[in-house]
């Protein structure tokens, strides 16, 4: 178990830079910002609906899943980069150690950094609507879960993880999933799109699975990708 | 150009095995013990050997960075040395378990380290690059690598490691900012934290001064007494000296010869050898070294450096001493230029001088 914290301190602070940190804090700014627009914009029909549907394509769309590929792809491919992945991996323990210690580095950064600003948002959107207030937090954080353990995986596989998980966000999840139902049940936002709309009852682009799957998929995503992870470690040629 | 003799690793007499060494045709070397050859005895790998090579390869692609590799080391010093680009690094990593084998089989500390927890226990590794964790400070860094090892006291541990290695434990400012030769000292303090039974490290005494790396190979040499077998590479031949009496050769990823490092010192006697000085008063220095002697070939080559070429290396050792004493010059440096082990190294491969 100390193994775990020692390698999760490490990892945490290794991605606390100042850079991203101030991502961090722009995506919540701007978060808050639209919302208190809308909600000085709308009347008190339009504005839970308006504020639910921007949280919807902003946060889950965006904010979520930039932060989790900032964070999560160096968690392992600095490590990578810089070729201290050695001194880690030599270590006398087992690789799925690493593999959820990285993991777990980037979630417990990422869940907080996308769940509180939006809920914040949200409740200064709705009036403090608890349901819709919870119903942004459990989606936010299932996306987050689910989207920081898939590039912990990338982040360990290729070079420039950063890249080509942007190429991924923008070709696949915001542009091919939105295009049919077949390639919207291979995109992570669907899911907590689905938990989201299914909480507050409005109609949400992607939100087409039932609330079981819309938790439970994010759940199996991420233990399988950081199952892969380990696995892959395992196998890793080590600079 | 004395060097401490530590206990001779047990397994520098001819181990049978799989065939493995210099092409056929490589002229025998007098005092090297060949490679393994195949002669039947059921004697592979010897029982006293804690590192174990048997027919390893290599390859990347069509690139053959190890070929049919054997050999065995046990405890005490054991230098790796070769030219930059023979393959030492690849044999490392193989040897730390950092990448597979193509083909072969590979026991340290009685496992394969790759798989084999425990064996990665018994193992101490520097790695070449420069990369340690750049924000962390030294104590965070070395107690990083106790704790993994599952140490019960790892700050104790690590503070105790980094006093070995000349570092101040308590030093507050984190690693990216310290100099090349103290990065390389954590990085020794990270591999010996855990008392590893294997150490191995890659060019370790790269960035350190003159009085460091006397520091850092009585170190070497403590281990290596105290019964840990300590494989060092270099592609300096006049490190390689100092680490110890037992050299594994390799050129061109294959295993060159093995034995003692006498011989090649003996090879290296006959071949002449450039080295660099740094010293001030460089053209009255190289002056007086022509006077006394002791180099063939002197040549000034900046404010502050010449080059000379000798092939009586100690007899000059003492007399660039001298020479600089007599003059009131400084001496800063004195390093022998790595293009002469070429020369070696080609002989050793059967290509000639």
């Amino acid at each position: 178990m100390r193994e775990i914290v020692a390698l999760y301190r490490l990892l945490v602070r290794q991605q606390l830079t100042i850079g991203r940190l101030v991502l961090t804090g722009a995506f919540t700014g701007l978060a808050i910002l639209v919302v208190v627009v809308i909600a000085r914009a709308e009347d008190a029909v339009t504005q839970v609906e308006s504020t639910v549907n921007f949280i919807s394509v902003f946060g889950l769309g965006l904010m979520v899943p930039i932060l989790s590929l900032v964070l999560a792809s160096s968690s392992l491919g600095h490590l990578v980069e810089d070729e201290t992945l050695v001194y880690l991996w030599i270590r006398p323990n087992p690789r799925w150690m690493l593999a959820f210690a990285a993991w777990l580095a980037s979630a417990s950064v990422a869940v907080p950094v996308a769940t509180m600003p939006l809920m914040v948002a949200a409740a200064i959107g709705t009036g403090g609507d608890g349901q819709a207030t919870f119903a942004v937090a459990l989606s936010m954080a299932l996306a987050a879960m689910a989207y920081t353990a898939i590039f912990t995986l990338l982040g360990l596989l290729i070079r420039r993880s950063l890249i080509w998980g942007l190429v991924y966000l923008f070709i696949w999840e915001f542009f091919v999933a939105r295009v049919g139902q077949g390639a919207a049940r291979l995109s992570i936002n669907t899911y907590p799109a689905s938990v989201l709309a299914e909480l507050t009852e409005f109609e949400l682009p992607l939100a087409e699975r039932s609330l079981t799957n819309g938790i439970v998929v994010p759940i199996v995503v991420s233990v399988v990708a950081v199952a892969l992870t380990g696995w892959r470690l395992n196998r890793a040629n080590v600079a | 150009m004395t060097a401490p003799t530590p206990p001779r690793p047990p397994a520098s007499g001819p181990p049978s095995g799989p065939p493995s060494g210099p092409p056929p045709g490589t002229p025998p070397l007098a005092g090297f013990t060949p490679p393994p050859a195949p002669t039947g005895r059921p004697v592979w790998p010897p029982p006293e050997a804690t590192v174990v090579t048997t027919g390893v390869s290599k390859s990347f692609g069509s690139l053959v960075a190890v070929s049919e590799m054997s050999f065995a080391v046990g405890p005490g010093v054991t230098a790796l040395l070769g030219p930059n680009g023979a393959g030492k690094s690849t044999l490392i990593r193989l040897l730390c378990g950092l990448t597979a084998p193509s083909t072969g089989e590979i026991l340290v500390a009685g496992g394969n380290p790759r798989f084999d927890r425990e064996a990665r226990r018994r193992l101490g590794l520097v790695p070449q690059q420069d990369g340690v964790f750049e924000r962390e400070r030294a104590l965070e860094v070395v107690k990083l690598a106790a704790t993994l090892s599952g140490l019960p006291d790892p700050e104790e541990q690590a503070r105790v490691a980094l006093n070995t290695v000349e570092l101040d434990p308590d030093m507050k400012r984190p690693v990216g900012t310290f100099s090349k030769g103290m990065r390389q000292r954590v990085k020794i303090a990270q591999a010996i934290v855990h008392n590893p039974a294997v150490l191995v490290l890659d060019e370790p005494l790269n960035g350190l001064d003159p009085r460091q790396r006397r520091q850092m190979i009585a170190l070497f040499h403590q281990l290596g007494n105290e019964g840990r077998t300590v494989l060092v590479s270099s592609h300096v031949l006049e490190e390689v000296e100092r680490f110890g009496s037992h050299v594994l050769v390799i050129a061109k990823g294959r295993l060159a010869a093995q034995g003692d490092f006498h011989a090649i010192r003996d090879l290296m006697d006959d071949q002449p050898l450039r080295i660099r000085v740094h010293c001030q008063r460089p053209r009255v220095v190289a002056s007086t070294l022509l006077q006394g002697g002791s180099v063939s070939g002197v040549a000034v080559t900046g404010e502050d450096e010449i080059e000379v070429t000798t092939t009586e290396v100690r007899t000059f050792r003492r007399a660039v001493a001298v020479a600089c004493q007599v003059n009131g010059a400084r001496l800063e440096e004195v390093v022998p230029l790595d293009d002469d082990l070429e020369s070696v190294f080609r002989y050793l491969v059967g290509m000639g001088p």
